[in-house]
């Protein structure tokens, strides 16, 4: 095999297994992962119950696993070289052969692999004791699942650039994010019900908006005669698909840059003691 | 008047760490987002509840908008000062900052008690400016108009309503630092499970009697319920008679909870000093 | 093959690094030459500050240099950087660079995938490195269960696991206890001498340098000022370095003609609480200006208990290239 592909393989492999490692030689992890989103997810349910709309109660726990997934792109991929840089492992990544790239899809790889038990368990849990009422397409649930993931965890890495600049501020801008980005595409609760026509649009630039309305459809229909209106749902999986690569693509073309300016600013090894 | 002295040093050490921004302007909206947000998302599920579903009316929906908002900020003013002191442990342990605290003259108490105050002051100010935004954001999105009673004796009586919930946060913040003390990883864990379960059951976004019994009643019994209900009765029903009920019941519920919190704490340092664990760095 | 005849690894010209800061360009290199040959061990010796970090993190392609160029094992380290990576590695003693929830182990194979080796080599080497290093019983615990000592010869083992042909170290016994720093010390030499490998090791400390280097070049203010053997430097000195006792301690200010004494360098002093007594190392070219030196402190009135004539160091050397001790040229950077 060509050197450089054995690298980027081998690099994208040994991140992903340092990631889900870490998490699942810990198991309390997964306890400790699910207890806020959980408790979140009961408590809009019961608002919902409240508010006389018990069919929401599906929207809550589909928030609740998305948002797992959402801190997980904030706090540990997009903050991770950060944090890397604090503990003097970016700069051996950099002199090191091994392309950026690589290191950024297995970050990905793992956090979506680590992120999985909790997500799925409270999943179980909001299925099993909760019972929201849904009219799954599974087949096209899947597809805008993973482009979701796909997107989110691509705009991680467009955002870990940012980071690597801003790297100091990064705690709070990721506190920033995380509820603003919530409200904006809608994780629990429907955006097309609620937002005007122009937030909706605003919004769409948003690759969790997009992949939440596709699989609030998917999932829930959202239309009053129960059927999901496909051409919607088939709009957000093109626009996921298109995000999703574009972000990429940015985020190669930053880091490559930042790289640069780094190198000649010699702020790469630049770290707190 | 070391206690004294080490309380001021501490809360200035906590202002200056939570708001010691180049950029205050851009320190403060950075802090004040969050709340907004999270308070945006229950208001739009009472939206979408009060379109789609059956039980809200128009006369009541400005109400349970209100219900809602008052709610949302003051849990999210309480979660936000009282881990602190699981995070100046945690962060001091790192910083091998704690144990130099520990053993200083009048030693833990006083310097997470100041950490705690600092961050109420913080939190108080960022608390409010979210829920008046939250109350514009309402009448842009929604058009709905808040029925807030906002008069000098309200927002008066609603500043001693905060000052008063100090006891419980407070007491509340020295039972998870009794955990924290021992902790050499996932400290951060019991109070996002706290937090969780304060959503739930301190009457933040919904009556807590809507919960199953016995659920009702742990709602009724925490301190946090209280004050929240004191203030909702302040704010936006106008009963001066209902608040001072609700805000004594707060208070005895947070002096219990902060004697109670204060020998946990105490008694976490003796034994974590027994096991050598007080400048264990967290992982 | 001898190392007077190897090839050049690094070869530095004209290097210059400078660096914006608030109160105006900070030069950290200024004009630095070196040529460094394959299986060499050599030292960068010289206070915090001098610029040591400076230029290893450009050789690393960490850094870009300002003006100059510098390769290493014949690529550019500004424009061939992914040639150069291949074949280097670095280490810090400031960082403990590792992932708190993986074994030791676990680690070393995580870096060693960053550089494509296969894994079944991977482990064997790290079992070979960690057995020279004392290592093999901690291979299997949690990283952030390591004390700093096994976490350093982890990062040790880390540099070598690649089988780079340039190694560059930065303090990499910094705080370590005696018999860690023995340990990392010997393997560095046995990577130098069996693999042939190049070790650039950046360091204030001398008995490093003594103990392990073919060649040290002394850098200050981001110059190189003398670079040779530690021997030849000690020996470019002349004549044995002198010390002398004096008790009562006397003022420093008293202390300051010794500069201006006949053959003279430089000297530094240091005083021992416990005993009341001040020791004064004299840098001198001569036995007569060893003699002028005690004449002077004599004749100041100083009460002198003892003196006697000792081997020079590398600290000696650098007072005599500077003025200085190292103590008093951090004091300075640092003011």
């Amino acid at each position: 095999m060509n050197p450089r592909a054995s690298i980027w393989l081998k690099t994208v492999y040994a991140r992903t297994w340092v990631r889900t490692k870490s998490i699942y030689g810990e198991p309390l992890w997964v306890a400790v992962n699910v207890g806020f989103p959980f408790f979140t997810s009961l408590a809009l349910s019961l608002l919902y119950s409240s508010a006389g709309l018990k069919s929401g109660i599906g929207f809550a726990f589909l928030g609740g696993v998305m948002v797992s997934f959402w801190g997980n792109v904030l706090w540990s991929m997009a903050s991770q070289f950060n944090w890397d840089k604090q503990q003097g492992l970016f700069e051996l990544y950099i002199t090191s052969p091994a392309p950026i790239s690589a290191i950024l899809i297995g970050m990905s790889l793992g956090g979506i692999l680590g992120t999985a038990p909790s997500a799925v368990t409270l999943a179980i849990i909001g299925w099993v004791f909760f019972a929201p009422p849904a009219n799954p397409l599974w087949p096209l649930v899947a597809v805008t699942f993973a482009l979701t993931l796909a997107s989110l965890y691509a705009m991680g890495m467009a955002l870990s650039s940012l980071y690597l600049v801003y790297g100091r501020e990064a705690d709070s801008v990721n506190e920033a994010l995380h509820e603003p980005v919530s409200f904006l595409s809608g994780v629990y609760f429907p955006a097309s019900l609620a937002f005007p026509a122009a937030l909706q649009a605003i919004a769409l630039v948003i690759p969790l908006a997009v992949g939440m309305d596709a699989l609030q459809r998917t999932l829930f229909s959202l239309n009053a005669n129960g059927v999901a209106d496909l051409s919607l749902v088939y709009r957000d999986i093109l626009l996921l698909a298109i995000m999703g690569t574009t972000l990429l693509f940015a985020a190669s073309k930053a880091l490559k840059i930042l790289e640069e300016k780094g190198r000649r600013a010699g702020t790469i090894a630049v770290r707190l003691r | 008047m070391s206690y004294v002295r080490s309380l001021i040093a501490s809360i200035r050490v906590g202002w200056a760490r939570d708001f010691g921004w180049t950029n205050p302007i851009l320190g403060f909206s950075l802090k004040t987002i969050a709340p907004i947000a999270s308070t945006m998302t229950a208001l739009t599920i009472l939206y979408i509840g009060f379109r789609n579903g059956v039980s809200i009316t128009p006369e009541k929906f400005p109400y349970q908008l209100g219900f809602i908002i008052i709610g949302a900020t003051l849990y999210a003013h309480i979660s936000a000062y009282s881990w602190v002191p699981t995070l100046a442990i945690a962060e001091g342990k790192w910083t091998f900052v704690f144990p130099q605290v520990y053993v200083s003259t009048r030693s833990s108490p006083p310097y997470l008690a100041g950490r705690c105050l600092a961050s109420f002051a913080s939190s108080t100010v960022t608390s409010i400016a979210s829920l008046a935004v939250a109350v514009v954001i309402s009448l842009l999105l929604f058009g709905v108009t808040i029925p807030l009673v906002v008069t000098p004796l309200s927002v008066v009586l609603f500043g001693f309503a905060l000052v008063v919930n100090i006891f419980a946060s407070m007491g509340l913040g020295f039972l998870l630092g009794a955990y924290a003390v021992f902790a050499s990883k996932f400290e951060w864990a019991l109070p996002t499970y706290v937090s969780g379960i304060l959503m739930v059951f301190s009457e933040a976004l919904f009556p807590v009697t809507s919960l199953p019994h016995p659920f009702s009643d742990i709602g009724n019994v925490l301190p946090f319920t209280e004050f929240i209900r004191a203030s909702r009765a302040v704010l936006l029903d106008g009963s001066v008679g209902s608040y001072f009920y609700y805000l004594g019941l707060s208070f005895v519920g947070g002096i219990i909870l902060l004697v109670l919190g204060l020998l946990a704490f105490k008694y976490s340092e003796r034994r974590a000093r027994r096991l050598g664990v007080l400048d264990r760095k967290v992982v | 093959m001898s190392l007077r005849d190897a090839k050049s690894t690094v070869e530095v010209e004209n290097l210059r690094r400078e660096f914006k800061g608030k109160d105006g360009n900070v030069l950290a290199l200024d004009g630095v030459d070196l040529r460094v040959r394959e299986g060499e061990v050599f030292g960068v010796l010289g206070p915090n500050g001098a610029g040591k970090t400076s230029m290893i993190r450009i050789l690393s392609t960490l850094l870009m240099p300002s003006s100059g160029s510098a390769r290493v094992m014949g690529w550019d380290v500004a424009t061939q950087p992914e040639k150069v990576r291949p074949l280097i590695s670095t280490a810090s003693g400031a960082e403990r660079a590792g992932y708190d929830y993986i074994t030791a182990r676990g680690n070393l194979w995580f870096f060693s995938q960053l550089y494509g080796l296969p894994s079944k080599l991977a482990h064997e080497r790290i079992n070979e490195f960690s057995e020279m290093l004392g290592l093999t019983d901690y291979l299997d615990k949690k990283f952030y269960t390591l004390s700093t000592g096994y976490r350093q010869r982890v990062t040790v083992v880390r540099a070598f696991i690649n089988d780079p042909k340039v190694v560059f170290l930065d303090e990499p016994t910094i705080g370590l206890d005696v018999m860690t720093a023995m340990k990392i010390r010997e393997f560095l030499t046995m990577q130098a001498k069996e693999s042939g490998r190049t070790i650039l090791l950046a360091t204030h400390n001398m008995a490093e340098v003594d103990a392990i280097c073919n060649r040290v070049g002394i850098i200050d203010k981001g110059k190189i000022l003398a670079c040779d053997t530690p021997m030849a430097l000690k020996r470019s000195l002349g004549a044995p370095a002198l010390v002398m006792e004096m008790t009562p301690p006397p003022d420093p200010a008293s202390l300051e003609p010794l500069g201006k004494v006949d053959g003279v360098k430089g000297f530094t002093s240091s005083i021992d609480e416990e005993r009341g007594v001040a020791r004064i190392q004299v840098v001198v070219d001569s036995d007569e200006s060893a003699q002028g030196a005690i004449d002077f402190a004599r004749k100041s009135g100083m009460n002198l208990i003892s003196n006697w004539r000792q081997q020079s160091t590398l600290e000696e050397v650098f007072v005599a290239l500077v003025g200085r001790g190292f103590r008093e040229r951090e004091h300075e950077s640092a003011s």
